[in-house]
């Protein structure tokens, strides 16, 4: 499988500009600043798994401040009147389309399951390897996306 | 989503009811008096997804009127080929802006003129 | 640091002109924001300062950048849907009847910003015209960075919902990383340039269809006859001329008659000779 089909740093960079300027950041004034960011101790992962021609996830985390924030923003409305269940949805919804603009960089055979969100822990994949992250803050909280593979077929030998 | 898709053709003037999947649109539809004017079907749904939906509401001779449009990721040619082929009428890759949606929806006529946009 | 009643006034004006957008008091954030990179960019400090100066030396090149900033993703296929029905209802059909002997068309997309105009010309041409028949589409702009954009032809997922029928879209776009790319049989009869429509224009040969939009409302009277002087120089005699929504050459140029079709008005060159008889077309 060629490299050239993986997707980049810059792809999920592209892919997050378009999502913050259509839902998270429409007037162009909040967008995502990019930069180092503390893993957020207790917060939301929302992912996404990629299965068949590319296995791997797409995952999407950040603390329960900025779900709350992306919540608001979607659903356009006041952050005091989110609920937990807006959240999870929104969330939900930013890892699959996250994970649906990736996927359609990835061969044709790929399919991407629903959303799984995990709230007060980041989700956690043994067994693969981290491709790409892009890292930063959203309104100074941290927020992050970020593409895992497979080790096993990553370290399958070409033929 | 399906509470943003709310919020955007409900300002349009639109009365809105959603399902969870395909097979439970079908139910719901099948219990209804009037068939709505519009449908806006995701792809990737349990039980039966967008495409097998659409297939089955352009079978259907009472649902063939429904106006039918795509909002999903899904954003490969050969998937929105296979939508249209199926009989939807338009296709919205997400991300999309409000005023995106509602240029698509009046393409389609769908959107009274003076609507709040 | 708030912008100036004035300065805010003087920028929902400008604003308004060009596009449907509204900017309402209480959205000054939003203009300070916006504007600040374009006012970097022109290597002033401030936007208070940067309208400032804009105002006292009003510069089209400045005008365009502040309304594209305060517009981005606006730009829509078929813009207004009007001028290109009006295309497929009457212009093309009387052009594919009197340009018989060349059955080739040329049109001008004279302020094509990032590209979305021409492309949407070639869609509606690729369509019309019967086959056998060629055309070519010139794109110019004042700046050299849309040009670039739009030679390209790359537009993101975002872009590309707005306003464009999908089935166009599968037509004449192909997926290109995040985003889709025009087809080359959508590119390859459309020529882009860079070019300053107040200046003494290069030699381009005469146009059948010339699209000038949201163009003129940048110029004072002066310079809109000097443009339009200059743009009517390319026009065929029985030539057709589309104004943005809000534009006339009404009180400006007496050398067009404003011809209304459907919901929408084009311009032609008024007649000195009685339609019909008019020379090789």
């Amino acid at each position: 499988m060629s490299d050239q089909t993986t997707p980049t740093v810059d792809n999920l960079r592209e892919i997050a500009e378009q999502v913050w300027s259509a839902y998270l950041d429409p007037e162009g004034i909040r967008p995502l600043m990019l930069g180092e960011t503390s893993e957020a101790s207790s917060g939301v992962s929302a992912s996404v798994s990629l299965t068949g021609a590319w296995h791997g996830h797409v995952v999407v985390t950040c603390s329960s401040e900025a779900a709350r924030n992306a919540a608001a923003a979607f659903l356009a409305m006041e952050t005091t009147e989110v609920s937990d269940e807006d959240m999870t949805d929104v969330m939900g919804e930013l890892a699959n389309i996250v994970g649906g603009n990736v996927k359609s960089m990835l061969p044709a055979a790929t399919a991407v399951s629903l959303p799984h969100v995990v709230t007060g822990a980041a989700n956690r994949f043994p067994t693969t390897r981290q491709i790409c992250e892009l890292a930063g803050t959203w309104l100074d909280e941290p927020f992050s996306i970020s593409m895992w593979q497979s080790r096993e077929l990553a370290e399958v030998p070409a033929a | 989503m399906r509470l943003i898709l709310r919020r955007i053709v409900g300002q349009l003037g639109f009365e809105v009811a959603d399902a969870e999947d395909g097979r439970a649109a079908l139910d719901l539809l099948a219990g209804m008096e009037n068939v709505p004017d519009l449908a806006l079907v995701d792809w990737n749904m349990p039980n039966m997804n967008g495409l097998e939906f659409v297939t089955a509401a352009r079978e259907d001779a009472r649902l063939r009127e429904m106006t039918l449009v795509m909002v999903t990721t899904e954003s490969e040619q050969s998937h929105i080929v296979r939508a249209l082929a199926a009989g939807a009428h338009e296709y919205v890759i997400k991300p999309f802006t409000s005023e995106a949606m509602i240029e698509k929806l009046a393409l389609l006529g769908l959107v009274p003129t003076g609507a709040n946009t | 640091m708030t912008l100036s009643p004035s300065d805010f006034a003087y920028v929902a004006g400008l604003v308004r002109r060009e596009s449907a957008i509204v900017l309402t008091p209480g959205k000054e954030y939003l203009v300070e924001a916006r504007l600040l990179p374009v006012a970097r960019q022109a290597g002033v400090a401030s936007v208070a300062e940067f309208l400032g100066i804009l105002q006292r030396r009003p510069d089209q090149n400045a005008h365009r950048s502040v309304v594209d900033a305060l517009t981005t993703n606006e730009t829509s296929w078929f813009r207004d849907r009007e001028p290109f029905t009006a295309l497929t209802d009457v212009v093309l059909p009387e052009l594919v009847t009197s340009r018989i002997s060349t059955r080739s068309l040329r049109v001008w997309s004279a302020a094509c910003s990032s590209g979305q105009e021409p492309y949407s010309l070639a869609m509606t041409l690729q369509q019309f015209l019967p086959a056998g028949w060629r055309y070519q589409i010139t794109g110019t702009d004042i700046s050299t960075e849309m040009i670039k954009r739009a030679s390209a032809g790359e537009f993101s997922q975002v872009e590309v919902n707005r306003g464009l029928p999908v089935q166009l879209l599968v037509h004449h776009f192909a997926r290109s990383g995040t985003g889709w790319k025009v087809t080359p049989a959508l590119r390859e009869n459309i020529t882009f340039q860079q070019m300053n429509l107040t200046a003494p224009l290069p030699p381009m040969g005469a146009f059948d269809v010339i699209f000038l939009r949201n163009v003129l409302i940048y110029f004072d009277v002066e310079t809109k006859r000097t443009v339009l002087r200059n743009v009517s120089r390319l026009l065929r005699p029985d030539g057709w001329l589309f104004l943005g929504a809000a534009e006339t050459t009404i009180g400006v140029d007496e050398s067009f008659e404003r011809v209304a079709i459907g919901r929408t008005s084009a311009y032609r060159p008024r007649a000195t000779v009685p339609a019909g008889t008019l020379g090789k077309g």
